[in-house]
C-alpha cells in the first residue's frame, strides 16, 4: 500500500459503495471503512475526513438509519442499515454506473 | 422534502448529534490503535498512528455538523431573540406597532372572510370548480341594457339542445317550502333540481342515493327527496329515514338519500333542508296553467342554470355559444308568442359567469358597496404600515450610533439587514395573532350588520382567512422592514460615530415626510367616502315612501300549493280581514294582493289618447280593501278612498298615484278620467281619487307610477297577505296576530308574522353598510394617521431641541417656537388634504352609482373632512410645541 497505488474515487461513488457495502450487513463506520480497503485490495481507501460526513449526509437523504449497537468484543459502536429508499436509491446508482464503466471500457480499449 | 425535515430534526438536537459523532469517532479511533497495535507497534506510537490516520479530527467534525448546523436557522434564533429583547425594552413603542398592523390585518382579514364568502369561495365537493358558470342572460329593453339569471324551463331545454361548448347541464332554484305535516311543518328552504345537478359534485350520498333522470322528466317528476346532512341530523335525529314520507308543500315524497355532510350545492346563505327534482316541484305547481306548461312556453322564468365547460373551451367561446343559442332560443320564444321585441332589437346574448350571483354581472348594489369597502380595508392597511414604517424609521435613527459601532466592529451589512427585517417580520406576526382576535371580533359584529347573507364568519377556523391574514402581516413585514433595514445598512460610518445620536440626514426626513402626506391623503378619502354614504343613508331615511311602516305587521299565507277556487279566496281572504281587525291592537287592517317590495303587479292598462301606455314605463297595481290608506298611511291627495260600496257590480273605481297621474294625463285632472285595465274592451275604470306617491320595489329608478283597485271588484288571486297597522309597537303583537289568523287558514296552510320594518330595512342595508363600515375604517384610519403625525413632530421635535434652544437664546419668542413647529405639521396635512381630496375627486365617477341621490363631488363634505384633517393636525402638534417652548437655551449652548 503505497499511495501511488491509491486511486481517488469518481466523484458520487463513495455512496454508493457504502450503500453496497451495508447491504451485506449493518455495520459501522470504522467496519465500512475497513470493508472497502479490504474489497479494493487497498486500492480505495477511504479518507475518514469524507466517509463521516458522507454518512451524516446519507442518514439526512434517508438512505441509510444509525443505531447504537454493541459490537462483539462488547464495544459501543454505530450501526448503519439501509433503508428500502437507501436501496432504491443503490439500485439505481448501480445500473447507471455500470452502464457508465462499459461506456468507458469501450473507448478506453485500445484501437 | 424529507430530507429538509430530517435536517431541521437534526438542527433541533444537533447537541446530541454532536456528541454522537465525538464517541463514533473515538471509537473509530481506538480500533485504529489496536489495528496499530496488532501489527507490533508500542502503545503511544499507536496512538499517533491512529491520530495520523484519522486525519485533522476537528475538520472531520466541522464537515459532518455542516450537515445539521443551519448557519442562517441560528443566525435566525440569535435574531429572534435580539428582537424580543429590543421589543420588551419599548414596550410603547411595541405596542403601538402591534395594535396598528393588528387593526389593519384585522379589517383585511374580517373583510376577506366576508367577500370570499360571497363571490370566491368554491362550493363544497364541487368537481372543478373552475369550470362550472351560472348562466346570465343579457338583452335589450326599452334601450335599457338587462342581465338575469332567472330562465324559463324552456329557455333552459333550448340552451341544451342549442350548444356544443358544454359537458353538463343543471337547472335549480331554492324557494321557500311548507316541509312536514301538522304542528310540525314549517317553512324551509328547498332545492329545486336536475337530476344532473348531483353529477357536478364529487360525493356519495351519506344514506341511501341521488335521485337519477329517470325520477326527473317532464311534465311531471316522481315524488322524491334528497335530506341536507344538518337538517336529517337535527330533525331525524340522523336514523335511517329511507322509504319514508316527507311532505315538502303538498307533494308526499319518499326520502330515497340523505345528501353528504358540508355540502350546500350551490347556495349562497343557509344551506337548503330538502333537494327534490324541479320537474316534481314545477309540475306540482298550484296553477294549473304552470303546471302543464312550464316547459314549452316562455312565461315563467324562475331557476338558474349551471353548466361545465366541455375541456378545451375557452369562456369567451362558452358565451359566444350561449348568445348564438340565446339568439335562437329568443326566436323559437317569438314563433311561439308572437308579438314581443325581434331579436335584431332586443340583442339578445348570454354569459358564462361565476356561480356565486355577488360576483356576477347582474350583483347587487351591496356586494358593490361591499367591494368598495374591502378596497377601505386594504388603505387602512396601507396607512397602519405607513404609520408602522415612520416609527420604525425613527427608531433606527436613533439606534443610528447602535449600529455605526456594530458596523465597525465587523458586522456584515447583510446581517443588520436580516436583523432589521426579523423585528419588523416578529411584529408582523404578533400584529396578525392581535389581528386575527380582531378579526374574529369585528366578524360578529360585521355579521349582525349584514344578517342574511353570510352564515358563518368564524375567523379563528377558516384557514383561507387565515391565510390572507398571514400574507398581509408578511406584506406589512416587509413594507415596514426595508426601509428602516436599508437606512440602517448605509450612511458615512465615521460621520455616525461622531454626530451621535443628533441630526438626521435630509433624504431620511424626506422619506418620513413622505409616509406621513401619503397617510394624510389617504385618510382623507376614507373621510370624504364616510361623509357620502352617511349623506346617503341620511337621504334614504329621509325618503317620502308614500307610506308609514313603523307600527305595521306584515301578514302572508302559504297555501302549501293548494289549489283554490274564487269563492274560496274570496271566502278566506275575507275571514282574515275580519279576524285580523278584531284582534286588540290592531287599528286597521287590508288586504293586499302585493305587499310593497315583495312583490307587485302589473297588468296592461289602456288610455285613450296614448298609443302605448307601456312606453312611459311600468304600472303596477294593487288590489286591496277600503281601509288600506288608513292602515298604510298614505295620504290621498284628492278625490277619496274606496268604500265597501265599491264592490261586485257597481261601477270600475281605483286611484291613482300623483306621478302616474301626471304621467297619463299631462296639464289635466286625472280625477274622472277613465282607464282600462287588461285590456281595451273592458267597461272604464273611473279614477275616483290620487294617492300621494309611494316606493313600491326599491328606493332607486322607480318613477312610482302605482294604481289601487278594490280586491271586492277583481278576482283577488291565490296570494294572501294582510298589512296591519298596530297601536305602538308592533313587535310584541307578533305571536299573538299569528295565532289568531293561524286559526281561519284551511288544512295545511299556515301563516307567517313579521314587522313591516325588517323588509324595508333589508333594502336600506347598501347604504347603511357603506355609511358604518366607511365611518369605522374613516375614524380608525384618522386616528392611525393621528398617531403617526404626533410621533413624527415629537420625534423632529427632540431632533431639534438644540437648535430650538439656540434660537430660544438668540431671542425667539415662544409664538416663535409653537408657529415653527406647528407650521410644519399643518404644512403635512395641507399637502397630504390637497392631495386626498385630489384623489377622491378622481374617484368619484365610480363611487357615485352606490350613492343615494347625493353627488360624489359634494363640497359640504369636502370642507368637513379638511376642516377635520386640519383640526387633528394642530391637536396632534400641541404637545410637541408645548415641549418645544422649554427647550433650554442653557443646556443647548453648552453641548458643544
Amino acid at each position: 500500500m503505497t499511495p501511488s497505488s491509491r486511486r481517488d474515487l469518481l466523484p458520487g461513488t463513495l455512496d454508493m459503495l457504502i450503500l453496497k457495502t451495508l447491504m451485506a450487513q449493518p455495520m459501522h463506520g470504522y467496519g465500512i471503512a475497513q470493508h472497502l480497503q479490504r474489497l479494493s485490495e487497498d486500492v480505495i481507501k477511504v479518507e475518514e475526513g469524507s466517509l463521516y460526513p458522507a454518512l451524516q449526509r446519507m442518514r439526512q437523504k434517508g438512505w441509510i438509519k444509525a443505531e447504537w449497537r454493541q459490537t462483539p468484543n462488547n464495544q459501543r459502536a454505530r450501526y448503519y442499515t439501509v433503508t428500502s429508499a437507501g436501496r432504491k436509491h443503490l439500485g439505481q446508482q448501480e445500473s447507471g454506473f455500470l452502464e457508465l464503466l462499459s461506456a468507458i471500457g469501450r473507448i478506453m480499449r485500445p484501437a | 422534502m424529507r430530507e429538509w425535515l430530517n435536517r431541521l430534526r437534526d438542527w433541533l438536537r444537533r447537541d446530541e448529534l454532536d456528541r454522537e459523532l465525538t464517541e463514533e469517532l473515538r471509537f473509530h479511533r481506538e480500533q485504529l490503535e489496536r489495528d496499530a497495535r496488532r501489527e507490533g507497534a508500542p502503545a503511544d506510537s499507536a496512538r499517533y498512528v491512529a491520530r495520523r490516520r484519522l486525519g485533522n479530527m476537528t475538520r472531520v467534525h466541522e464537515e459532518a455538523r455542516d450537515r445539521w448546523s443551519w448557519p442562517w436557522l441560528d443566525h435566525f434564533q440569535k435574531d429572534l431573540r435580539y428582537a424580543f429583547r429590543g421589543l420588551r425594552r419599548s414596550p410603547g413603542f411595541s405596542a403601538t406597532v402591534i395594535v396598528t398592523l393588528g387593526l389593519g390585518i384585522g379589517a383585511n382579514a374580517a373583510m376577506f372572510g366576508v367577500i370570499d364568502r360571497l363571490m370566491f369561495r368554491p362550493f363544497p365537493h364541487l368537481r372543478d370548480p373552475s369550470t362550472v358558470h351560472r348562466v346570465y342572460l343579457t338583452w335589450q329593453d326599452r334601450e335599457r341594457s338587462r342581465t338575469s339569471s332567472a330562465f324559463e324551463y324552456t329557455r333552459y331545454l333550448d340552451l341544451t339542445k342549442f350548444t356544443t361548448s358544454f359537458s353538463q347541464f343543471a337547472g335549480f332554484a331554492t324557494r321557500g317550502m311548507a316541509v312536514g305535516v301538522g304542528d310540525a311543518s314549517r317553512e324551509r328552504l328547498v332545492a329545486v333540481v336536475n337530476a344532473s345537478f348531483f353529477d357536478f359534485f364529487d360525493m356519495r350520498p351519506a344514506l341511501g342515493r341521488f335521485f337519477v333522470a329517470a325520477e326527473d322528466v317532464t311534465p311531471k317528476g316522481a315524488n322524491v327527496a334528497v335530506l341536507d346532512y344538518g337538517f336529517w341530523q337535527r330533525e331525524f335525529g340522523g336514523k335511517n329515514v329511507l322509504g319514508e314520507t316527507l311532505y315538502v308543500r303538498n307533494i308526499p315524497c319518499q326520502i330515497i338519500g340523505v345528501a353528504p355532510r358540508g355540502f350546500v350545492g350551490v347556495s349562497e346563505g343557509e344551506p337548503p333542508a330538502v333537494y327534490i327534482p324541479i320537474t316534481t316541484a314545477a309540475g306540482n305547481e298550484p296553477i294549473e296553467r304552470m303546471a302543464t306548461n312550464y316547459y314549452r312556453t316562455y312565461n315563467w322564468g324562475w331557476m338558474s342554470v349551471m353548466l361545465r365547460r366541455k375541456p378545451g373551451v375557452s369562456e369567451a367561446t362558452a358565451s359566444r355559444d350561449l348568445s348564438q343559442a340565446h339568439v335562437r332560443s329568443w326566436n323559437a320564444e317569438l314563433a311561439l308568442e308572437p308579438g314581443g321585441t325581434p331579436a335584431a332589437i332586443a340583442r339578445p346574448a348570454a354569459i358564462a359567469g361565476p356561480l356565486r350571483t355577488p360576483a356576477g354581472p347582474d350583483a347587487g348594489l351591496e356586494s358593490k358597496t361591499l367591494l368598495w369597502v374591502t378596497g377601505v380595508a386594504v388603505i387602512v392597511m396601507l396607512i397602519a404600515c405607513a404609520n408602522v414604517a415612520n416609527l420604525m424609521l425613527a427608531r433606527v435613527l436613533r439606534r443610528r450610533r447602535e449600529i455605526a459601532v456594530r458596523l465597525a466592529l465587523g458586522v456584515s451589512r447583510t446581517r443588520l439587514l436580516a436583523q432589521c427585517l426579523t423585528e419588523s417580520m416578529l411584529l408582523a406576526g404578533l400584529g396578525c395573532v392581535a389581528g386575527v382576535a380582531i378579526a374574529q371580533w369585528g366578524g360578529a359584529a360585521l355579521r349582525h350588520l349584514l344578517v342574511g347573507n353570510i352564515s358563518a364568519l368564524d375567523v379563528v377556523t377558516d384557514w383561507r382567512t387565515l391565510f390572507v391574514a398571514a400574507g398581509f402581516a408578511l406584506a406589512a413585514g416587509l413594507l415596514t422592514g426595508l426601509g428602516p433595514a436599508y437606512l440602517a445598512g448605509r450612511g458615512e460610518l465615521a460621520t455616525a460615530l461622531k454626530a451621535g445620536a443628533r441630526e438626521g440626514g435630509a433624504h431620511r426626513s424626506r422619506m418620513r415626510s413622505a409616509l406621513l402626506v401619503l397617510q394624510g391623503a389617504l385618510s382623507v378619502i376614507l373621510l370624504v367616502g364616510a361623509g357620502l354614504f352617511v349623506k346617503s343613508l341620511d337621504h334614504v331615511r329621509d325618503l317620502p315612501m308614500g307610506f308609514d311602516a313603523e307600527p305595521v305587521l306584515y301578514a302572508t299565507a302559504n297555501m302549501r300549493g293548494m289549489r283554490t277556487t274564487v269563492e274560496q279566496q274570496e271566502a278566506l281572504g275575507q275571514a282574515l280581514l275580519t279576524a285580523g281587525q278584531a284582534i286588540p291592537g290592531v287599528e286597521s287592517a287590508a288586504w293586499v294582493s302585493a305587499a310593497p317590495f315583495q312583490s307587485s303587479s302589473a297588468t296592461g292598462l289602456y288610455v285613450e289618447g296614448i298609443d302605448s301606455v307601456r312606453k312611459l314605463g311600468r304600472f303596477t297595481f294593487q288590489n286591496t280593501t277600503p281601509d288600506f290608506f288608513t292602515t298604510m298611511n298614505t295620504r290621498i291627495l284628492r278625490g277619496r278612498a274606496f268604500t265597501a260600496q265599491d264592490r261586485k257590480g257597481t261601477p270600475l273605481v281605483g286611484l291613482v298615484s300623483e306621478a302616474m297621474g301626471k304621467a297619463l294625463w299631462p296639464g289635466k285632472d286625472a280625477l274622472g278620467q277613465c282607464m282600462r285595465v287588461g285590456s281595451d274592451t273592458i267597461p272604464c275604470t273611473t279614477v275616483i281619487g290620487i294617492a300621494e306617491n309611494a316606493v313600491e320595489r326599491s328606493f332607486t329608478g322607480e318613477k312610482g307610477f302605482m294604481y289601487y283597485l278594490p280586491i271586492a271588484q277583481h278576482e283577488p288571486g291565490s296570494g294572501f297577505a294582510l298589512m296591519l297597522r298596530m297601536r305602538g309597537d308592533p313587535r310584541p303583537h307578533q305571536e299573538t296576530v299569528r295565532k289568531v289568523l293561524q286559526a281561519v287558514m284551511p288544512g295545511q296552510s299556515y301563516i307567517r308574522v313579521q314587522p313591516f320594518n325588517e323588509i324595508i330595512d333589508t333594502q336600506r342595508r347598501s347604504w347603511r353598510v357603506g355609511a358604518t363600515m366607511f365611518v369605522a375604517f374613516g375614524v380608525l384610519a384618522l386616528v392611525v394617521a393621528a398617531v403617526g403625525l404626533y410621533g413624527v413632530i415629537t420625534y423632529n421635535v427632540a431632533q431639534r431641541m438644540h437648535e430650538l434652544g439656540i434660537r430660544i437664546a438668540l431671542g425667539a419668542q415662544s409664538g416663535d417656537v409653537v408657529r415653527l413647529v406647528i407650521g410644519q405639521a399643518i404644512r403635512f396635512a395641507v399637502i397630504g388634504l390637497l392631495l386626498g381630496l385630489a384623489l377622491s375627486l378622481f374617484a368619484a365617477k365610480w363611487i357615485e352609482p352606490l350613492l343615494f341621490q347625493q353627488s360624489a363631488r359634494d363640497p359640504v363634505t369636502y370642507g368637513l373632512v379638511a376642516a377635520l384633517l386640519l383640526f387633528v393636525a394642530l391637536a396632534a402638534s400641541a404637545l410637541p410645541a408645548r415641549r418645544a417652548v422649554r427647550a433650554d437655551p442653557n443646556s443647548a449652548l453648552r453641548t458643544d
